[in-house]
């Protein structure tokens, strides 16, 4: 009996890492086919100028949710005012803030309430009132706070600001996210070419931990000098590089990003927008709006582009970092429940042919695998039945995999999106891949776990606080992540309540 | 004794026989994951080393950019938007480019860079004959020549670009080569190009082919091809010939609308309203309305009332728009709106109407007031947004 496990679990691994490292050899092939076609057909500088003059150029609205945000949510909404591009609107939706967000936000843009006739295309909890600025200032006028009544959810937040949206697009990001200055033209311009209608399109995201933010903006980008968010840098830069790239060449991409993501505003809003009670609301956003495009039997597209056009405050300690896993575990868990009928679903074409089943055995069941490997070992361990001349090579093999991934995405940054201006900076992202195997996977397995519990025994949780440390003042240019503002009170941490 | 020298891949044949015989013994996962240990340490190696000559390369282009702006960037500036037209020689001198300077991807590359940062920050007070001084100068007609000559086509399309980003020169005949060229964004760049320097008439490879796909980035880069064509004064293809086009290309049809709504050719106003009466698609009937509302043809508005019975939600909301345009200024409009809100019980529609009739003289403002002063408690909302000065009403909804 016990070889017998042995022997399954050893042909199991085999065959299940196999197909993974080879799945994963494969993205890599066809990201870098798709950064070189990238390379050779899109001339940015040109873009940009052609589209800035014209009248042709998509309108665009921001909608950025806030809660509890004061410490940054002035910077924040003026980096956000200081984009280039000839036509956009920001909205920020105040979620029921308890600090002083709305005052801040009233006071330091001349804002009044208006009377608004406020249209509830998508459910969400009562609003309060919209607010618009009576001041002179044109950049001023690009500005809508909608204030609404707390809904315990960033989807729920979105949709509101859905509501008020007024052009074709709509971007959703997180106001404590740093977009680029020329991020807008890069995110619209995959709609405009190409003849088939695109309905979201990703862009690259990248971590603010350690860069140079001053105003609002993007002044110097460096890798975070700490481990935990320089570890989820290579984790984005992996999973924009070369996962996501690799799957939208042949339109079978599975999230648009939360931080920053660009939708088609009549389709979100006829897929029903964001899920309220969802804890991976933009992958559910994304298969909603799939569902409903190949329901109605439109054709559609799902672009990922590599240009990097937004960075984001990483979770900074273990304790966030095991919130946000917990969370996205969780998510997964529930998307798959929720959209099970498109899994294997011919109708819902590539989604529900490929992306959803690969995500289902190589994301959602690999936690368990892995696990499940951690305590064969210690049982083999245990009874003594490891075999030392093996299984050396096996791990030095994957190690080897491991780093030649790593290398690859540092390649394709250094090439394509030309991350970090310095190229000494690479250093620290080839450390933490060096180090990721052993400290920070271990830790995601058990996160995604942790999730997966939660959610079979549907215990309630609601969003936990990210802890920000916010940007600093025009006068003292320091970095992010710096001792400038130091992290404010965790004040509604996790709540967990029996169901 | 012989001895064999390996070389070339005798020495990977050696490697493979080695870990063959070496890991003979073992087993079948030992061995394969040697290969694979082996394989990916050598994918590793080649990964370092084509990032550190990248490292090096950037460090190179990074110093010669420098070394170009400190050189040039001043005297480029200046002279460009100098007013009066300077002598060429006079150009050379201030420029003083070296001898051995050739017009090769080394030399120009940062110059390039360098000129395609400074002409959008001048190109509104350019001195455009010292422009074309400066780029002669710097050879950049034959650099460019040779580039879209090459078999590269990164380069080629780069260059195509970089032409109209600069506003530099090229053969005509180098261009056109590509009219029909197979790879696909060659040949859109290609006649881009040729639809923007083309002397004669450039437009009738487009007008002669009904396969060619009219993207938004098209309606873009043709539009600015138009006005940079109106600007120097060459000629211009016949849009209201372009509406009337094969019903394949939709999308070249509606962009040639959208082009006399946004050029303002008030002249063609008769033919697109014939066009209304004869269309039945949506977009293309959307497109004409709304062309005919923004250039204020006030014989439309008989169609706009006979249309709009059986126009789809679409037309509608664009007739309504077209009303609110051409502010005519006639009860019977003010009528029609009038009722068509008592009609209708979409909340988006409402309020299009009541901004059309808010802002449509002073029929409209007064009907407009009757409708406020009659609405139920639910609807005061409407008309207190339409006449808060902060929203802006035009894109509401």
């Amino acid at each position: 009996m016990r070889e017998a496990i042995i022997d399954f679990f050893n042909f199991f691994v085999i065959f299940y890492s196999g197909f993974l490292v080879l799945s994963y050899i494969l993205m890599v092939i066809l990201a870098l086919r798709k950064h070189r076609l990238h390379g050779i057909y899109h001339n940015e500088k040109n873009t940009i100028e052609e589209l800035r003059q014209s009248p042709y150029a998509t309108g665009i609205s921001i909608v950025a949710p806030a809660y509890n945000e004061e410490k940054t949510i002035i910077d924040n909404v003026r980096s956000l005012l200081s984009l280039d591009y000839p036509d956009y609107e920001v909205i920020i939706v105040n979620d029921g803030s308890k600090d002083r967000t709305l005052d801040l936000l009233i006071e330091q843009f001349e804002l009044e309430k208006v009377p608004y006739a406020y249209i509830e295309k998508i459910k969400t909890k009562p609003f309060r009132a919209l607010y618009k600025t009576h001041s002179d200032n044109p950049v001023y006028k690009r500005l809508t706070v909608v204030d609404k009544e707390n809904g315990g959810t960033k989807a729920d937040a979105s949709n509101a600001g859905v509501n008020v949206v007024t052009n074709p697009y709509f971007v959703c990001t997180d106001v404590d996210c740093i977009l680029d200055k020329e991020a807008l033209y890069r995110i619209i311009w995959p709609t405009m070419n190409t003849g088939i209608r695109v309905i979201a399109v990703s862009a690259t995201m990248r971590m603010s931990n350690g860069c140079k933010v001053v105003n609002g903006q993007m002044r110097e980008v460096h890798p975070p000098h700490t481990l935990i968010p320089l570890f989820q840098d290579l984790e984005y830069a992996r999973s924009f590089y070369i996962g996501k790239t690799a799957l939208s060449t042949f339109n079978a991409l599975q999230n648009v990003s939360g931080g920053f993501g660009l939708f088609d505003t009549d389709v979100a809003i006829k897929a029903g927008g964001y899920d309220g009670d969802s804890f991976a609301e933009d992958m559910d956003m994304i298969a909603r709006m799939i569902r409903y495009m190949c329901d109605s039997g439109e054709s559609y597209r799902i672009v990922q582009i590599p240009e990097i056009c937004c960075w984001t405050e990483g979770p900074s300690n273990l304790k966030i970092l095991s919130r946000q896993r917990t969370r996205w575990g969780r998510g997964l868990l529930q998307m798959f429940q929720v959209h099970r009928d498109m899994v294997f679903n011919p109708a819902y074409r590539q989604y529900g042919m490929f992306t959803l089943p690969y995500i289902m055995v190589f994301e959602l069941f690999a936690p368990l695998i892995e696990f499940t490997g951690y305590m064969m070992i210690l049982w083999l361990f245990l009874i003594q039945a490891i075999n030392y001349h093996t299984i050396w090579i096996v791990f030095l093999a994957l190690y080897c995999f491991a780093q030649f991934l790593s290398l690859s995405i540092i390649t394709i940054d250094s090439f394509v999106a030309h991350g970090f201006k310095k190229q000494r900076d690479y250093l620290w992202l080839l450390l933490a891949s060096l180090l990721e195997p052993f400290l920070y996977h271990p830790l995601n397995v058990f996160f995604s776990l942790r999730g997966y519990w939660k959610h079979i025994w549907g215990r309630r949780m609601v969003w936990g606080a990210m802890t920000r440390k916010g940007f600093q003042p025009a006068e003292a240019s320091v970095t992010n992540g710096g001792e400038a503002g130091e992290a404010a009170e965790d004040a509604s941490a996790e709540e967990e309540i029996n169901a | 004794m012989d001895y064999f020298v390996l070389s070339g891949f005798g020495y990977w044949k050696y490697y493979i026989m080695l870990l063959y015989y070496r890991l003979a013994e073992y087993p079948p996962m030992v061995r394969f994951c040697a290969v694979f240990t082996t394989f990916f340490l050598l994918a590793i190696v080649v990964l370092i080393f084509l990032d550190g000559v990248r490292t090096y390369r950037n460090a190179i282009h990074a110093r010669s950019d420098r070394r170009a702006r400190r050189r040039y960037q001043q005297a480029v500036v200046e002279m460009a938007t100098t007013a009066q037209n300077l002598d060429p020689d006079v150009i050379q001198d201030r420029l003083d480019i070296p001898e051995d300077y050739k017009p090769r991807p080394r030399f120009v590359r940062p110059i390039l860079q360098m000129l395609l940062d400074i002409y959008p920050k001048i190109k509104d007070n350019i001195n455009k004959a010292n422009w074309r001084e400066i780029l002669r100068a710097f050879r950049m007609q034959v650099y460019f020549e040779r580039q879209v000559r090459s078999r590269d086509t990164r380069r080629r399309l780069n260059a195509l670009m970089n032409i109209s980003d600069i506003d530099a020169e090229l053969k005509e005949a180098i261009a056109t080569r590509y009219l029909f060229a197979k790879d696909a964004k060659l040949k859109i760049y290609a006649r881009i190009h040729a639809a923007r320097y083309g002397s004669s008439y450039p437009f009738k490879v487009i007008e002669d082919d009904p396969s060619f796909r009219f993207s938004e980035e098209m309606q873009v880069r043709y539009h600015n091809v138009f006005l940079y064509r109106i600007k120097n004064r060459l000629s211009m293809p016949n849009l209201v010939q372009w509406c009337n086009l094969n019903p394949v290309n939709e999308e070249l049809r509606i962009f040639a609308v959208n082009e006399i709504r946004l050029l303002k050719l008030d002249k063609s106003c008769p033919e697109l309203l014939q066009l209304l009466r004869d269309t039945r698609d949506e977009r293309f009937a959307c497109a004409l309305i709304k062309a005919l509302g923004e250039l204020k043809y006030i014989p439309a508005e008989h169609e706009f009332f006979h249309r709009y019975a059986s126009a789809s939600f679409a037309e509608r909301s664009a007739l309504v728009e077209a009303f609110g345009n051409i502010k005519s200024d006639r009860q019977d409009v003010v009528d029609f709106l009038v009722e068509d809100y008592r009609q209708t019980t979409d909340a988006v529609t409402r309020m299009k109407l009541l901004s059309t009739l808010y802002d449509y003289g002073l029929r409209g403002r007064i009907a407009y007031e009757d409708l406020k002063a009659s609405s139920d408690e639910e609807y005061k909302i409407f008309f207190e947004h339409i006449e808060c000065d902060l929203i802006d009403n035009k894109k509401y909804a």
